[in-house]
């Protein structure tokens, strides 16, 4: 009952604040979805306690039978795989509630929405049906449109739109490739069993595998279908961007993990080789892209491609330290990079612009942003993988996992990793260091000393908070790896023996 | 009647004959539709007793016949099966249902319909005396198994479209969409008489479907395959399948749009129930040549009928090629041919029925209340008029099939038919136009939705209070109100509906037979 309350909180929450009969002002209707989101939160935590950290199967599974003549039946089960993703979609949706502050219009609907999102990912997390699945992959597609199209930018009508396309070509892609798994075995299963795969005939293994991996690719996004990401969140507001960069991104390698690896483990182990050079790729694509920004926030939806292709190549090698390390890339990436998109959006709101070249010294201690700064040095260095951050625990082990299989796609990610640290560090040294200047684009107009007005420590608490857990995490990696570590482990345990069996793993 | 004949049968000792007449007539089996006569005839006379008069009861009139209708389906669902009229009329479950799809429909326009036909100055008895008897030529046409009697019905059917297309006198582009409507559709009658004449000849006299059935598996190959054309083309331009489509957007742009919301699914369930009728019933020995025929309409309804709708600017004719599109999707249903895919049929048109409905009280409400038509005229529409804006949203998400609603059951249903039947080109071209689909239907929520209220369009602008105290209004509200509500909540409790289209094919011989025989093929393939 706990896992189908993490869905009915937010549904009937949306439910009840969009017939509230009365009107509502912006206030309520934030703190409503904020009280609701802190018992979400609640109900996640209480989820770590009911889990047993030692079992690497599907937990606390319930279910209902429901269109049974369709094999689509309400199942939903906890792993390790995906309670930490349970997790942070719990503490950035409540997050991005907080910081959606100047909603001045329609903050019913925004809220509504808001909630529905975090309730559909909760639900494509926790199904245990693909069709489940699919129900709740489509389910996020409209919300997040209306978030970036009513709430976006100016260019927001085409970042939205291009957005849809993608995703909607991802949702068909991902059904078909479902279809083509159910009736592989003659009977209609729509249920998560790796054995029902191996009676397909390789070839036909091969096309459903690459149909899901190009529909999750979109999602991620890796390198040739990435292009919506950077426009959408150029567009998006901050607490818009945080949920995509955090959570949505998210669906996008869970699904890679659990339907690509899990359920054709066979087809996996012949394509690997291949994936891990795609990884490569995407890797060193995002972050050369990311150096060529002049957009704070295009530079880092940039550095989310690179990061989030980190995934796959952990995926693609599948031994248990890469594994553990690619869930533990996801947490981090999720709590980074809604770190960065925050501060983004602090000085953003703060100055008027996102322009690295107009940006200067805004770590002025007195007149310019100290914490704001102080934080972004703090996630950059994250980001960049230095020692004692999440970010080094989780490329340390996707790096020591996969190098033994794939050296050379890991070692060029490593360069990938190498090339944050040099867009980032511009990124800090342009915005952050220097005198503090918003220097203007026409070049006549000389250099303006401006006050901007600094932000109170309520409002950078959720920063401070999303700082803090990615420093703890850093420190003490144990407590995330006590819960993955056991399905991680069965993850790559089903990849060995396949690849004990079929001797076909090469090595590039 | 039937206890009539049947006191007369065994008064008469020495007529027994009688006995059996009645036996074999079986009118009970259209009690559903004398109820529709009923009150189309107490319409017609109340009628005479003025405008005022008019306006007052025949509204109830038609609620108490089509409920009776509804009422008495419900009665006929799963009663054993036996043949009326000596052949020409069967009451299985099929023809229930599509039946009960074609009352629902012309209830629910009938409902939309008081308010606009109010406004057009027009009188109100012979307006709903017209879509009554549509609706009884559409609901024998369900159940017919002859040719007599399904050309008859039919020639119902589309006499009164004709009547109804044409029935804004007053305007040039309704008596146009009537007269191009008229064309048409006298000749495709026409084809089908050729077609059906052809039939005849290969039968040696006989016109129920049942003996077609058997003549045409022992008939020469070129005179059936003549046939088969020509019946084929009659409900393809029935259903408004591409390439006999062309009639559909200007009949739809210039009728009322009471009535383009009967013929986009009313008159297309008829189309349907004809197609499973003659296609799967009668032409079962040439399943591969019609399902061929059918596989080539189907893509190409779907690839036009979503392509074309993107470049539309006026609502009904977006709507027009989009029930093109959607028809497209129903026929991959027809051409699996399993189990599974007539009851995806059913279940498709069913919901159809809902969102699709739901979707023109919007825009039946939009055009009373503006006179307008055009997409761009919604811009900014949230602001003014929010029950329209969330409607109109949810009934279109639901025809792109996006969840949790009914549409995105019913297409998902449909192309897991098709993908278990292994008819993956047609599934694979129903899944790339599903996301144009999405695009388009899109564009019109973004139009109500995103754009702000500096960017609303004049007619917004200027939009009228909100009342509903004028004459009709209620009821639309009603109709709309109970079709979004289905289309939004009916995809989650969808589980009675899927039982009800299962239990559909289930009833039906025809059905039965074309499944068993496609079973026993494949279990001879393999």
């Amino acid at each position: 009952m706990t896992l189908t309350l993490l869905l009915l909180i937010p549904f009937l929450g949306a439910l009840g604040l969009s017939l509230w009969p009365r009107t509502l002002c912006e206030v309520v209707a934030r703190r409503t979805a904020i009280v609701l989101l802190i018992i979400q939160l609640l109900l996640s935590l209480r989820v770590i306690f009911l889990f047993d950290s030692t079992d690497g199967g599907m937990q606390l599974q319930e279910g209902l039978y429901w269109l049974s003549s369709l094999g689509l039946d309400y199942r939903l089960g906890i792993d390790g795989l995906s309670l930490p993703l349970v997790l942070i979609n719990a503490v950035l949706t409540l997050v991005a509630a907080i910081v959606s502050r100047s909603i001045s219009q329609r903050p019913r609907l925004y809220f509504c929405l808001l909630l529905v999102i975090s309730g559909a990912v909760n639900g494509a997390f926790l199904s245990q049906n693909l069709l489940l699945f699919f129900l709740f992959y489509e389910l996020e597609l409209i919300p997040l449109w209306l978030l970036i199209s009513v709430w976006g930018g100016s260019n927001r009508a085409y970042a939205a739109t291009k957005f849809l396309i993608f995703t909607a070509v991802s949702g068909m892609l991902i059904l078909g490739a479902f279809l083509g798994l159910a009736f592989a075995t003659g009977s209609v299963d729509f249920s998560l069993t790796p054995v029902t795969t191996l009676q397909l005939s390789m070839g036909g293994q091969i096309l459903l595998l690459s149909a899901l991996l190009i529909g999750f690719g979109i999602k991620v996004p890796l390198f040739p279908f990435h292009t919506w990401l950077p426009d959408a969140h150029t567009e998006a507001s901050t607490p818009v961007s945080v949920l995509l960069a955090g959570v949505l991104l998210k669906l996008g390698t869970y699904g890679i993990l659990r339907f690509g690896m899990g359920l054709f483990p066979e087809a996996w182990s012949v394509l690997a080789p291949g994936l891990a050079i795609w990884a490569a790729i995407s890797v060193l694509y995002g972050s050369l892209a990311a150096i060529a920004q002049v957009d704070m926030k295009r530079m880092v939806a940039y550095s989310s491609v690179g990061h989030m292709g980190y995934v796959l190549l952990a995926a693609a090698a599948a031994t248990p330290v890469s594994l553990l390390g690619s869930v533990f890339q996801m947490v981090s990436h999720g709590l980074i990079s809604a770190l960065l998109f925050m501060l983004v959006g602090v000085v953003y709101k703060a100055t008027g612009t996102r322009n690295l070249d107009v940006l200067r010294g805004l770590l002025n201690p007195e007149r310019g942003l100290p914490l704001t700064g102080s934080l972004m040095i703090l996630g950059v260095m994250a980001s960049a993988g230095l020692p004692g951050m999440a970010g080094f625990i989780s490329e340390f082990l996707l790096f020591r996992g996969s190098i033994e299989k794939f050296p050379i796609a890991t070692l060029l990610s490593m360069v990938g990793s190498a090339l944050t640290a040099v867009y980032f560090l511009l990124l800090v040294n342009r915005a952050f260091f220097g005198r503090l200047a918003v220097t203007p684009v026409d070049p006549n107009s000389g250099p303006l000393d401006i006050r901007i007005p600094a932000s109170t420590l309520v409002e950078q608490l959720p920063s401070l908070m999303l700082a803090g857990s990615v420093v703890f995490i850093g420190l003490w990696p144990t407590s995330l790896a006590s819960i993955t570590e056991s399905a991680t482990n069965s993850m790559a345990q089903l990849m060995s023996t396949l690849s004990i069996v079929l001797p076909i793993g090469v090595t590039p | 009647m039937p206890t009539l004949l049947a006191d007369l049968g065994g008064a008469g000792l020495g007529m027994p004959s009688m006995g059996d007449l009645s036996l074999q007539l079986n009118a009970g089996a259209i009690a559903p539709e004398v109820a529709v006569l009923l009150a189309l005839l107490i319409s017609l006379l109340v009628d005479l007793a003025g405008e005022k008069a008019a306006s007052r009861w025949v509204p109830p009139i038609c609620y108490g016949g089509l409920g009776a209708a509804l009422v008495l389906l419900a009665l006929q669902w799963n009663s054993p099966l036996a043949p009326s009229f000596f052949g020409g009329f069967l009451a299985d479950n099929l023809a229930v249902a599509f039946r009960a799809v074609v009352a629902a429909s012309t209830l629910i326009t009938l409902l939309l319909s008081w308010r606009y036909v109010e406004r057009s100055g027009t009188p109100v008895g012979e307006y709903a005396a017209i879509l009554l008897a549509a609706t009884v030529g559409a609901m024998i046409l369900c159940g017919s198994t002859d040719l007599v009697s399904i050309f008859i019905s039919l020639e119902t059917l589309s006499v009164s479209s004709y009547l109804l297309a044409g029935y804004m006198k007053r305007d040039a582009r309704s008596s146009e969409a009537a007269l191009k409507y008229l064309l048409v559709g006298s000749a495709a009658a026409a084809v089908f008489l050729y077609g059906a004449s052809l039939l005849y000849g290969i039968t040696g006299g006989a016109t129920d479907l049942a003996s077609i059935a058997v003549a045409l598996q022992t008939s020469a190959k070129p005179v059936a395959a003549l046939s088969l054309v020509f019946v084929l083309a009659t409900v393809a331009f029935k259903i408004a399948a591409v390439p006999f489509h062309q009639w559909t957007p200007d009949v739809y742009e210039g009728s009322p749009t009471p009535v383009v919301a009967f013929l986009s699914v009313g008159s297309k369930a008829a189309g349907f129930a004809l197609a499973l009728r003659i296609l799967v019933g009668c032409f079962e020995s040439f399943n591969e040549q019609w399902k061929l025929l059918f596989t080539v309409l189907a893509l190409l309804s779907m690839v036009l009928g979503n392509v074309v709708a993107l470049a539309q600017t006026s609502m009904k004719r977006m709507l027009a090629y989009s029930s093109i599109g959607q028809a497209g999707f129903v026929m991959i249903g027809m051409v699996c041919g399993t189990e599974d895919g007539f009851a995806a049929m059913v279940l498709y048109m069913a919901s159809y029925l809902f969102m699709n409905l739901g979707a023109f009280a919007c825009i039946i409400l939009f055009s009373l209340r503006t006179g307008s038509d055009r997409i761009a005229d919604y811009a900014g529409l949230y602001q003014k008029d929010p029950l329209i804006t969330l409607g109109l949203s949810l009934c279109l998400l639901s025809l792109g099939g996006i969840p949790p609603m009914l549409g995105f059951f019913g297409k998902i249903y449909l192309f897991f038919a098709g993908w278990a039947d292994h008819q993956y080109l047609l599934v694979v071209v129903g899944l790339i136009t599903s996301v144009v689909s999405i695009y388009y239907y899109i564009s019109v929520i973004k139009m109500m939705v995103v754009k702000e209220p500096q960017e609303a369009s004049d007619v917004v602008k200027e939009y009228p209070a909100i009342t509903w105290n004028l004459a009709g209004m209620p009821s639309l509200r009603a109709a709309l109100v109970g079709c979004v509500l289905v289309t939004a909540v009916g995809g989650i409790l969808s589980n009675p509906l899927f039982m009800w289209a299962s239990s559909t094919v289930a009833g039906t011989p025809i059905l039965q037979q074309a499944i068993a025989a496609s079973g026993g093929g494949a279990a001879a393939l393999g």
